[in-house]
């Protein structure tokens, strides 16, 4: 049988042309046509268990599950015919028999699957009598709050667990009226996808621990917006209540983040209510106290220093450094403001050491498109604890694992995967294993034309698993060779970044970079680094990178949105400590700022600012602020449009953040018509190893990436921040 | 004929003493008004004035703050702000109760009387009778923001007068 054909269906006496295999529920969903349902869910496997989709089909003695019946042609199906209404009226009867009518008190109320079903296929009465059952609730930890009374055994979270998180923590225990869903041996949950159960529980049974109670579905607005943790730009929306931001939910978004969101970016907004939010512009007097002020004053000081330096010891004595969650619009105006002062002294790489092979390397890009990842046969992860860094990215390579990809990863150890790679090579350092693999490919015939690889790779010792590695990206026909956020943390970044690439162009694979933070691949086109302006233009001077920053503090530098006790690479600490005047723009008050900066100005945190994010694919990605800054705080783009006016420098005349937006895209836009962005025509190899004899960096644990998740308490008491808390304090002791 | 029909009409003022027969009539009836203060007048169990909270015989405030209420209210009088209060929640689980975190409970739940139409929605949607209108209609206030009645106040009127509005609910409890 050719199973391209297109089969004809009757669904309500209507024809539709349908693909074989093709269920009915989804050719209903396709066309409109309402069929309730409970575990039924598109992204899921499909269990069956609810019955609540039973159809009427021609010539079956009984109510046909629309989720479990595939079409056939010919079919005759009804969905709203009196034995299928009768059918659904039934099953939603004993639904209700074990469901308590606590409505009233339950957080779904309102957005609540059996509610809405009841109201539309159930009867008005209840017959049932008897004692309804009670079931224990279960602690799942401090992100998902259980009333398992409530469950109507759907399994939709089991499922999830098992396909979309990996980790297989939930399940059924029991059967009958005696089925319970939970952990069985209680426990956290410890995906870092797990808050996506509580979208998918179709009825109150699973709910946001730290929502509890405390707004409705109806009372509050929603906003789009964009997750600001990880380079996957995920769409979310934003829902607030009296100006202040209740919850996060994920938006629908297939090319993006399909349903789902991380944890990370669902509960982080818990952190914007901090008590050590900065609210008021501050400037340091005589006795070297901050003592709070007005916006006038505190720009005035900070421009008065900063020029103070800039006119005695030239531009290039002024330094900025800039968070990798910064937006586009915040990176264009701090890198035209400094180098309109005269300096090229700008990075937001805050937690790289090797900054040498800058020139010679492409912008942080994905290289194909995140749905593209799934079709990927061969993967090589090099330095990366996806899972932590990118967890999308991460989901989206598990399902090409699990369609059958072979997937490899060069890490540190500790990192963990949620499925079986091909090769998992966990080594104390990263360099020589990524050497043994190119120089696998190398005697396999390959690499003739990259001269000066085989000065990189001499001393590498070719092992079994890593000709095993070689071969699968080379059976592959769309491989993958992806370098992540530890990559870029490790000393040897030069020499990891000319391998992977190696590797890349020798297996005829794409070569992905994913580094840290929201934005930097918006930090590159918008010209935060030394070495380039915005959209790769060419700078007349090379600035200095943080690495050299570092080594040699500036005498005047801006932070923005840095807390610099947690947020940078070592020894940064101390060169602020050394820099004579230090600016600081941020939204939450640091130790290290508090004790050193001069001039303290509150910027307005994630979902109090308007900006734009480019996500790892190179999407732009716009969002509003969607509440009010907190106290005095204002917008970062609008603090440097003020003070680059105080400055008396040209062209920062900006009304909206639109505006600003419109002046990158513009110079971006004809980057991309000339074509410069991402052909690099020849690879280039460092002449040597530089530092051998660093181990692999291990990385930031999955909530310390940055300010507002490091606030936010619940993340921190989820098992996941816990366990990493842990790990982070034991690697700092030893 | 009729011109002197007319005629006489006029100049004996008939239809003048037609209407103050009217008026002469309610001069001997009984009297409808009353000597309000000293006087009232009588009220159906239906009666729609002062709200008020109830609480429980155990003292547990009924409220679970499902803000059905709040959202029903067609002059949006009334303000809810909800967390769970673990305080008094049962150890055990119970039936729609939870043993890991407390109960859905109010922190605040304010009526503005100005606003308020006294329409009757909030008591008619309320699901646990936490939410009713007594029969008090004689109160006043003597600043702007006394119009606003706080939970407090609320949940002190429902005190005062719950066994008028026990018994005010068990008759229309027939009704409905």
């Amino acid at each position: 049988m050719d199973n391209k054909e297109s089969l004809t269906i009757q669904l309500n006496d209507i024809e539709y042309q349908v693909e074989p295999g093709q269920m009915l529920i989804e050719v209903a969903d396709d066309n409109g046509i309402e069929i309730p349902r409970f575990c039924y869910h598109k992204k899921l496997t499909t269990s069956a268990n609810c019955r609540m989709c039973l159809v009427e089909v021609e010539k079956a003695p009984k109510m046909l599950p629309a989720c479990a019946t595939p079409v056939m042609d010919g079919m005759k199906v009804w969905t709203k015919s009196p034995k299928a209404i009768a059918a659904q009226k039934s099953v939603m009867e004993f639904l209700l028999i074990n469901h308590p009518l606590d409505c009233p008190v339950c957080d779904q109320g309102g957005e609540c699957d059996l509610q809405e079903i009841a109201l539309g296929y159930g009867a008005d009465q209840a017959r049932y009598q008897e004692k309804k059952r009670i079931v224990k609730d279960k602690n799942y930890g401090p992100l998902v709050a259980t009333e398992m009374t409530r469950c109507i055994h759907c399994t939709r979270c089991v499922r999830f667990g098992v396909e979309i998180g990996g980790i297989a923590e939930i399940g059924g225990t029991g059967r009958g009226d005696h089925m319970e869903i939970g952990t069985y041996v209680e426990k956290s949950l410890s995906s870092e996808l797990s808050g996506n159960i509580i979208d998918l529980c179709p009825v109150g049974a699973l709910l946001s621990k730290p929502f509890l109670y405390t707004a409705r579905s109806w009372e509050m607005k929603s906003f789009p917006s964009i997750a600001a943790h990880d380079a996957v730009g995920s769409n979310i929306q934003i829902q607030t209540r009296n100006g202040a931001v209740m919850r996060v939910v994920p938006l629908e978004n297939e090319a993006i983040n399909e349903l789902w969101i991380s944890d990370r970016d669902r509960f982080s907004y818990l952190g914007l209510e901090s008590d050590d939010r900065l609210t008021q512009p501050m400037v340091r007097n005589e006795e070297g106290k901050l003592i709070t002020t007005d916006w006038q004053s505190a720009l005035e000081a900070a421009v008065k220093g900063v020029q103070a330096v800039v006119n005695g010891a030239g531009g290039s004595a002024l330094g900025a450094w800039t968070s990798p969650s910064s937006t586009v619009e915040e990176f264009y105006l701090l890198q035209k403001m400094v180098r309109g002062l005269g300096s090229s002294n700008i990075d937001h790489r805050l937690r790289q050491y090797d900054f040498s092979g800058q020139q010679e390397q492409r912008s942080p890009r994905l290289g194909i498109t995140l749905p593209q990842v799934e079709q990927q046969n061969a993967i090589l992860v090099v330095g990366a604890n996806l899972r932590h860094e990118q967890p999308l990215l991460a989901h989206r390579i598990r399902k090409a694992a699990l369609a059958g990809a072979e997937v490899s990863s060069v890490h540190p150890q500790g990192v963990v995967y949620n499925y079986a790679l091909t090769q998992e090579l966990a080594v104390d350092q990263l360099t020589p294993t990524v050497a043994a693999i190119a120089k696998a490919l190398e005697e396999m015939g390959k690499g003739s034309e990259l001269s000066g690889l085989s000065a990189l790779t001499t001393n590498a010792v070719v092992e079994a698993s890593h000709r095993v590695t070689a071969e699968s990206l080379l059976r592959g026909d769309q491989a993958l060779v992806l370098l992540g956020g530890l990559a870029y943390q490790d000393h040897n970044q030069s020499v990891l970044y000319a391998l992977a690439d190696a590797i890349a162009v020798m297996s005829g694979a794409t070569l992905g970079v994913v580094t840290e933070g929201a934005n930097a691949l918006g930090g590159q086109l918008a010209g935060a680094v030394p070495h380039h302006g915005v959209a790769k233009q060419v700078v007349d001077s090379v600035g200095m990178d943080l690495g050299t920053m570092v080594e040699m503090p500036p005498k005047a530098l801006l932070l923005m949105g840095i807390e610099a006790a947690e947020d940078l690479a070592e020894g940064a600490v101390e060169a602020i400590g050394q820099s004579e005047f230090v600016v600081s723009i941020a939204a939450f008050a640091d130790e290290v700022s508090s004790r050193k900066a001069d001039v303290v100005l509150p910027m307005a945190a994630f979902t109090e600012t308007s900006g734009t994010f480019i996500n790892m694919e190179g999407v732009w990605q716009s969002f509003q602020g969607v509440v009010s800054p907190k106290g005095e705080a204002r917008p970062g783009w609008k603090i440097l449009r003020v003070l680059g006016t105080l400055f008396n420098l040209d062209g920062f005349e900006f009304g909206d953040s639109e505006s600003v937006l419109q002046e990158v895209k513009q110079a971006c836009d004809a980057m991309e018509s000339e074509g410069t962005d991402e052909e690099i025509t020849s690879w280039v190899g460092p002449a040597d190893w530089g530092n051998s004899s660093a181990t692999a960096a291990s990385g930031v644990a999955i909530y310390r990436g940055d300010a507002l998740t490091r606030r936010s308490q619940p993340l921190q008491q989820s098992s996941l921040g816990k366990a990493e808390q842990h790990q982070h304090n034991e690697g700092a002791t030893a | 004929m009729d011109k002197l029909k007319k005629l006489l009409k006029v100049w004996t003022l008939w239809e003048l003493l037609q209407g103050l027969s009217v008026t002469g009539k309610y001069l001997f009836k009984k009297k409808f008004t009353l000597n309000y203060p000293e006087e009232k007048a009588p009220q159906s169990p239906r009666f729609r004035g002062l709200h008020a909270l109830r609480r429980y015989e155990d003292g547990e405030e009924r409220c679970i703050a499902c803000k059905l209420c709040e959202a029903v209210c067609p002059a949006m009088a009334i303000t809810i702000e909800a967390a769970p209060r673990n305080e008094g929640a049962p150890q055990v689980n119970g039936a729609g109760r939870s043993s890991n975190y407390g109960n859905r409970r109010t922190t605040r739940y304010d009526i503005d009387l100005f606003k308020c139409i006294f329409c009757g929605y909030c008591q008619e949607a309320c699901p646990v009778d936490a939410i009713v209108e007594t029969r008090i209609y004689e109160y006043c206030f003597e600043s702007r923001t006394g119009s606003v009645i706080t939970k407090e106040e609320l949940l002190k009127i429902g005190d005062q007068n719950e066994s008028q509005l026990a018994a005010d609910l068990e008759v229309d409890g027939r009704y409905r």
